[in-house]
């Protein structure tokens, strides 16, 4: 259950090596990375630790930046909310590209900015549960079907997402509740949420199979023994004997 | 700004011998006259051909703060005159002998390092954003290199690679003897020393840099307890414990930066009065500071904490405490505010654009904006746990009448308190490790619109009732 935060499970031995070692600060490896990151959207996998790696080559060498690999990884990185991930790449940027006050003509990376703060507003939508907010607002403007266009799967890998989040709260949700989050309807709707989640469609609503999460059990907490505690009395007994 | 002046005081040289300030004018004016396109090889050389008084007066000058009021060209020589030591310690052939003026030396030396660095970007910064002094902006465009976070990132890596203090940790985290891994350098206490601080020094460049888990990752090899090296001098034990916590915070890992800074705090609580007067000083505002934090964090998840800071909090806080931990837009601003008092002064490692001055934008305030997007998060997690912990089964249209929002408004805030009270927290190995937990008292789950609500009670303690009473029998 528990995974380091630095831990991969697909991250090839070159990337681990120059993660551990001081190559990663080689402004040559970014080309390594950037390959890395674009290997990511392709195969559906994710390695946040590397990806920061990266950024962290960007902010030490600006003039190294590649626009649209930044937002990859920021796109890539909302596929696993509610995780920290977004906002810890976010830290790693410049901050002019976060204030929404500057006069854009000044403004040496417009399109960035424009990019990095529309994708902060998926990001939160996402945080605050607000599912549907997020699909209408995904569908609403052309840049951002350009900005997702890299990731591979990224609409299924949200949705896979979105049902991980959702079963760890609800039981039994209303049909079209469940539908506007998950921005499917009709035989797509019964095909993810019967085949892919192993959910039951019942009438109007959706029972989610009880797990650990959503059970709410209430629970007792005992404390835990541990022979150490008793040492000094252990202890005691034997230095005086009666 | 506020932080910089409130600063001041503190690190001022309290009451300078006249003697002492002589050598530092000298060594300075030593310094500038080398600057005739002298590089840093000649530098060093004098160190080697220099007296020892001469040596000495640098090495205490390393570990010295720079008066606030020092200009733009002091600073600016006193990057060279770090580079010079460190050539010098690092570069000469085989290890240097030199006395250090006292045993904590080392972590002076590294902490005034990275204090300068810190300062000297943060300056830079705001020349730029003010674009009204000509000449020091002039100044700047010309060294762009100076205090460059590569050459301060080298100085600690190479100080850390020559002291072999990572194979020295490894090894006695595994029970063998140190030295049998120091090597050369690492065997000298002056070396073991910058080495092993260095590695703080680098928890913190991360932590001041924005990268926060890199910075926890920097300590694998460290083992955070009393015993540690780093405990022996209070300010290393002190830094180290903050930007831990901090880091961890950022992480979202709120029970991991609790535990951080309740230990620290706790520590200080019950030592201050060993502290010599001095140091207790300047780690006071720095205890103000994780003070703050841990408000922030018990706001975020709510947890038992120890007595002595509770009051602490109470005491220093008050009705504040109480609205960050009632949430809801009026806790905005108290969240604002502690964040900007208590976070580290985070810089941009590059050099400022000077030519279009507007875009140079503090990076407090860049970490501000995406630390409080999560707060406004979760906002309203505190009102909603207050009114589930009164029921064991509820409606949510019902709810939601109670507290004057849309159905769908609170079905949002639910999930959102769900996925919020899952954390990772340590529990053995890295820093970095840990495992979802849920971190509150309070669960629950959705059937429909009926919510579902159970609470986790804590058992009758009775080991400890045992033993007292097992010990007074005796």
């Amino acid at each position: 259950m528990g995974v380091a935060f630095d831990y991969a499970p697909d991250r090839p031995e070159q990337i681990d090596q120059i993660l551990n070692g001081l190559e990663r600060y080689n402004p040559e490896t970014t080309g390594v990375f950037q390959d890395y990151v674009m290997q990511q959207c392709e195969s559906q996998t994710y390695d946040c630790y590397a990806n920061l790696a990266l950024l962290k080559l960007y902010q030490f060498n600006p003039h190294l930046t590649r626009d649209e690999t930044i937002t990859n990884i920021l796109v890539k990185s909302l596929t696993v909310f509610p995780s920290p991930d977004f906002s810890l790449c976010l830290s790693l940027l410049p901050p002019h590209l976060l204030s929404p006050s500057l006069n854009p003509s000044t403004r040496p990376s417009g399109d960035l900015a424009e990019s990095v703060q529309k994708l902060s507003v998926l990001n939160n939508l996402l945080s605050s549960a607000d599912y549907s907010s997020f699909w209408s607002t995904l569908d609403s403007d052309d840049l951002y079907a350009d900005l997702v266009a890299d990731v591979s799967g990224f609409e299924e890998l949200m949705r896979v997402r979105i049902a991980v989040t959702v079963s760890q709260t609800i039981r039994e949700v209303q049909k079209e509740i469940l539908s506007s989050w998950l921005n499917l309807s009709g035989n797509e709707f019964e095909h993810f949420v019967g085949t892919v989640c192993g959910w039951k469609v019942d009438g109007s609503k959706v029972a989610i199979p009880l797990n650990k999460e959503n059970e709410a059990k209430g629970t007792v907490v005992r404390e835990n023994v541990k022979f150490d505690q008793f040492s000094r009395i252990v202890r005691r007994a034997y230095e005086q004997p009666a | 700004m506020s932080l910089r002046q409130q600063e001041a005081p503190l690190r001022a040289p309290a009451d300078d011998s006249d003697v002492e300030e002589e050598a530092l004018a000298n060594d300075y004016r030593e310094q500038v006259q080398y600057e005739d396109g002298m590089d840093d090889i000649d530098h060093s050389s004098s160190f080697g051909q220099s007296g020892g008084a001469d040596l000495q007066a640098q090495l205490a000058a390393a570990a010295t703060p720079l008066e606030f009021q020092a200009t733009l060209e002091t600073k600016i020589l006193s990057y060279d005159n770090y580079c010079s030591l460190f050539h010098y310690i690092l570069n000469s052939e085989g290890p240097v002998d030199i006395e250090v003026p006292s045993y904590y030396w080392a972590w002076d030396v590294i902490d005034e390092f990275i204090y300068q660095f810190n300062s000297f970007c943060a300056y830079r910064q705001k020349v730029a954003l003010k674009a009204d002094n000509e000449d020091e902006i002039a100044i700047l465009r010309e060294n762009p290199n100076t205090w460059g976070c590569y050459s301060v990132l080298n100085v600690l890596y190479s100080l850390i690679q020559k002291s072999q203090i990572t194979e020295q940790l490894d090894a006695m985290k595994r029970g063998e003897e140190a030295s049998n891994y120091a090597g050369e350098y690492g065997n000298r206490p002056l070396y073991k020393m910058l080495g092993y601080f260095s590695i703080i020094g680098l928890l913190r460049v991360h932590c001041l840099l924005g990268d926060f888990s890199l910075a926890i990752k920097t300590l694998d090899n460290i083992e955070l307890n009393k015993k540690a090296m780093f405990a022996r001098v209070m300010a290393a034990h002190f830094t180290t414990y903050y930007y831990v916590g901090f880091s961890y915070m950022m992480m979202r890992r709120y029970s991991d930066a609790i535990r951080m800074f309740s230990h620290i705090l706790v520590y200080v609580s019950r030592t201050k009065n060993f502290q010599k007067n001095a140091q207790y000083d300047s780690i006071s505002k720095k205890n103000d500071q994780m003070y703050a934090l841990i408000a922030i964090c018990v706001a975020f998840q709510p947890t038992r904490l120890d007595d002595t800071i509770h009051t602490a909090l109470r005491e220093k806080f008050g009705e504040q405490f109480t609205r960050l931990q009632r949430g809801g837009p009026e806790a905005l601003p108290i969240f604002e505010e502690y964040f900007r008092t208590a976070c580290p002064r985070f810089i941009s490692p590059t050099p400022p654009d000077f030519d279009n001055a507007e875009i140079n934008i503090d990076p407090v305030e860049h970490h501000l904006a995406i630390f409080m997007e999560e707060v406004k998060v979760n906002m309203w997690s505190p009102t909603v746990k207050s009114y589930l912990k009164l029921y064991t089964t509820m409606d949510l249209k019902k709810l939601a009448g109670f507290l004057d929002v849309e159905p769908e408004k609170l079905r949002h805030w639910l999930l959102v308190n769900k996925q919020r009270s899952r954390q990772v927290r340590w529990s053995e190995g890295g820093l970095l490790d840990g495992d979802i937990i849920n971190s509150s008292d309070l669960d629950y789950a959705m059937e429909g619109d009926l919510i579902h609500v159970s609470e986790a009670k804590v058992g009758r303690r009775l080991v400890d009732w045992y033993l007292r009473n097992l010990s007074r029998t005796y």
